[in-house]
């Protein structure tokens, strides 16, 4: 890349920012490579043999996927109506957006608790339409919809704010509809803050905790979840499995983000 | 072709108000007014991506006040000219045709037709990003023409050019406009391009149209101060009938310490309007006021500006003539000289005061 002839005040600036990112980079692989050395073997092969350890892995990969699935259904109609609609009521709806974000954990997971158990019409969901959610796998990704989805959203919504109204009225005289501008041209210029959303909600959905211990609990087989298995493990004293566990959460994180970056990537818009 | 009735719009604290023109079929319109004036807004409106407050629009005889912009048959150039950067030149030329479901087949070759028109077919494969503004330009006219509209609706096309760009582009804009016999209506704030295009122009100002008619009635009859002014008419003076001329038909207003005789039948105060190259100059023999509308001036100032000298003049009133570079060389005159000025009562326009 090109850049500018720097002067020595440039390279000053450079290295001190440069400075930080090594900081955070080195202290997270600190913080990584300290738990690889308390794990020993023994518990790596209780992790990768361990039938309920890997049906968590794949309950956690299923439903975090599912989670940003529908969040992204969501993110992509919510963020443009929020950045292109002009309706009675849209800063509350803006705000309201946001407030999943600002709930503690725990508060998600005794709401939909609460909602299901102790109101008519959560019962009416779970009793009479036989949608079951409380301790469920489905509740599962209802809970990590729930606590993550507000992530997609606003992505969504400042990738739709940067794209220029001049061209969906452009797109219009020659011919769009409203939906023809929108899937045509706003959604492809769009389309990289809509993947940076998926993959803060992915990350958020695939590591969450708290309130899947209230909602749906962590039961063996059924509703555990790495994250779910990392508890157990350290509350029974396993701490070498726990973190082995976590290692294994870590790598699956760090192999989707950096998949999904690449093929996000390789279809970057050159604005 | 189109034609407006009256079409107001507010947005915020500014008011279009009343926008009556009619644009005739093949004709190649402009629409002057200093930035801000709502010219951008006004074409908008013609577009459909402005919902009009009040009045009519018609396109072909047909009233579009309420049609989608889709329907409307327009072709639309914005001031950014907005491609579309997710798209290489070829798809955003061939933008239109797609949504109109055209076959691959067709689309290649109307996109080909139009790049070749405009020289243009060299890009086809290029991404919009790194484009110069000339070839931008081109893009987006290729883009608002392939549809083939009944209008072509041009946003300041040219404004962000350099000036041998913007000649080039305003020489192929009305070649092109000639060839392909669309409507268009281009809006600007440069004099130059209008002068390059137009065959009939009208200024807003504020919202409000000023005047309509051909360039020639915008520079010699402005129906008032601001239209002048806009047209760069720097000699407005204010006057006084004091009663009728040395030939009939004349009216003799007192401007200054002067007396000139205008064309017409005039009561009261009045404004005189006469442009700067009207001012006819000749080198001070001794006498003035012999000929018709004759003043004594003394040269204050003068400035070169390429294609013509701009003195600054003051006599009984003060006065701006502009002269070509050969005919100013020819009087030999330095600031400080006495000359004489001539304003021809053929050449004054009078405005109500």
């Amino acid at each position: 890349m090109n850049s500018p002839v720097k002067g020595w005040r440039d390279r000053v600036f450079d290295a001190a920012v440069f400075f930080f990112v090594c900081v955070f980079v080195v202290f997270v692989l600190i913080l990584i490579v300290s738990d690889v050395f308390y794990i020993n073997k023994k518990a790596v092969v209780t992790v990768l043999t361990s039938r309920f350890i890997i049906h968590a892995l794949w309950m956690s990969i299923w439903t975090s996927f599912s989670t940003t699935f529908i969040s992204l259904l969501f993110a992509v109609p919510v963020g443009y109506a929020l950045s292109r609609l002009r309706f009675p009521g849209r800063i509350l709806a803006d705000a309201i957006v946001d407030l999943p974000i600002v709930f503690p954990p725990l508060v998600v997971g005794l709401t939909l608790l609460v909602f299901f158990s102790q109101t008519s019409i959560g019962r009416w969901i779970q009793d009479d339409l036989g949608l079951e959610f409380v301790f469920q796998p489905k509740g599962i990704v209802l809970c990590q919809f729930v606590a993550a989805a507000s992530l997609a959203i606003r992505s969504s919504n400042t990738a739709f704010n940067d794209v220029s109204r001049r061209y969906e009225n452009v797109a219009l005289t020659l011919g769009c509809t409203r939906l023809g501008s929108f899937w045509r041209v706003s959604l492809p210029l769009a389309r990289n803050g809509i993947i940076a959303g998926g993959i803060l909600t992915w990350a958020r959905a695939f590591g969450l905790f708290g309130p899947l211990m209230i909602f749906v609990g962590s039961f063996r087989g059924r509703t555990e979840v790495l994250s779910t298995t990392i508890f157990l493990e350290q509350s029974v004293g396993n701490l070498e499995v726990a973190l082995a566990v976590a290692l294994l959460l870590i790598f699956v994180a760090l192999l989707a983000i950096t998949i999904i970056r690449l093929v996000g990537g390789s279809a970057l818009v050159k604005r | 072709m189109i034609r407006t009735e009256k079409i107001s719009f507010r947005i915020g604290t500014f008011h279009l108000l009343n926008i009556s023109i009619e644009v005739a079929a093949g004709q190649y319109f402009v629409l002057l007014g200093p930035p801000g004036s709502g010219k951008s807004i006004f074409l908008e409106c013609l577009c459909g991506l402005r919902k009009v407050d009040s009045g009519k629009i018609f396109i072909d005889g047909r009233d579009a006040t309420f049609l989608e912009p889709r329907a409307r048959n327009i072709g639309y150039v914005p001031q950014d000219y907005a491609l579309f950067p997710h798209l290489t030149v070829q798809e955003n030329i061939a933008f239109g045709l797609r949504v109109s479901k055209y076959t691959n087949k067709d689309i290649i070759k109307r996109t080909g037709e139009t790049a070749e028109l405009l020289g243009i077919e060299h890009l086809l494969s290029r991404s919009v990003n790194g484009l110069s503004g000339g070839e931008t330009q081109r893009v987006a006219l290729a883009r608002a023409i392939i549809i083939q509209p009944k209008v072509l609706l041009l946003d300041e096309p040219v404004c962000a050019l350099d000036e041998v760009t913007r000649q080039e582009i305003c020489s192929q804009l009305f070649f092109l406009q000639r060839r392909l016999g669309v409507t268009v209506i281009h809006v600007s704030h440069n004099l130059e391009e209008a002068f390059s295009v137009a065959d009939r122009a009208a200024i807003l100002h504020e919202g409000i149209l000023q005047q309509i008619g051909s360039l020639d009635e915008l520079l010699r009859k402005p129906h008032s101060e601001f239209v002048a002014r806009f047209m760069r008419c720097e000699n407005i003076f204010s006057g006084q009938v004091i009663g009728p001329g040395a030939r009939p038909k004349q009216t003799r207003v007192k401007v200054g310490n002067a007396e000139i005789n205008v064309i017409g039948k005039y009561n009261g105060k009045l404004k005189l309007v006469i442009r700067p190259e009207d001012v006819l100059i000749y080198p001070y023999a001794g006498f003035c006021g012999k000929g018709e509308n004759e003043i004594c001036v003394k040269l204050i100032r003068l400035r070169n500006y390429g294609e013509y000298i701009r003195m600054e003049l003051d006599g009984p009133f003060s006065l701006i003539a502009h002269l070509t570079g050969a005919v100013y060389s020819e009087l030999k005159i330095e600031p400080g000289a006495d000359l004489v000025a001539a304003l021809r009562p053929q050449n004054i326009h009078v405005l109500p005061a």
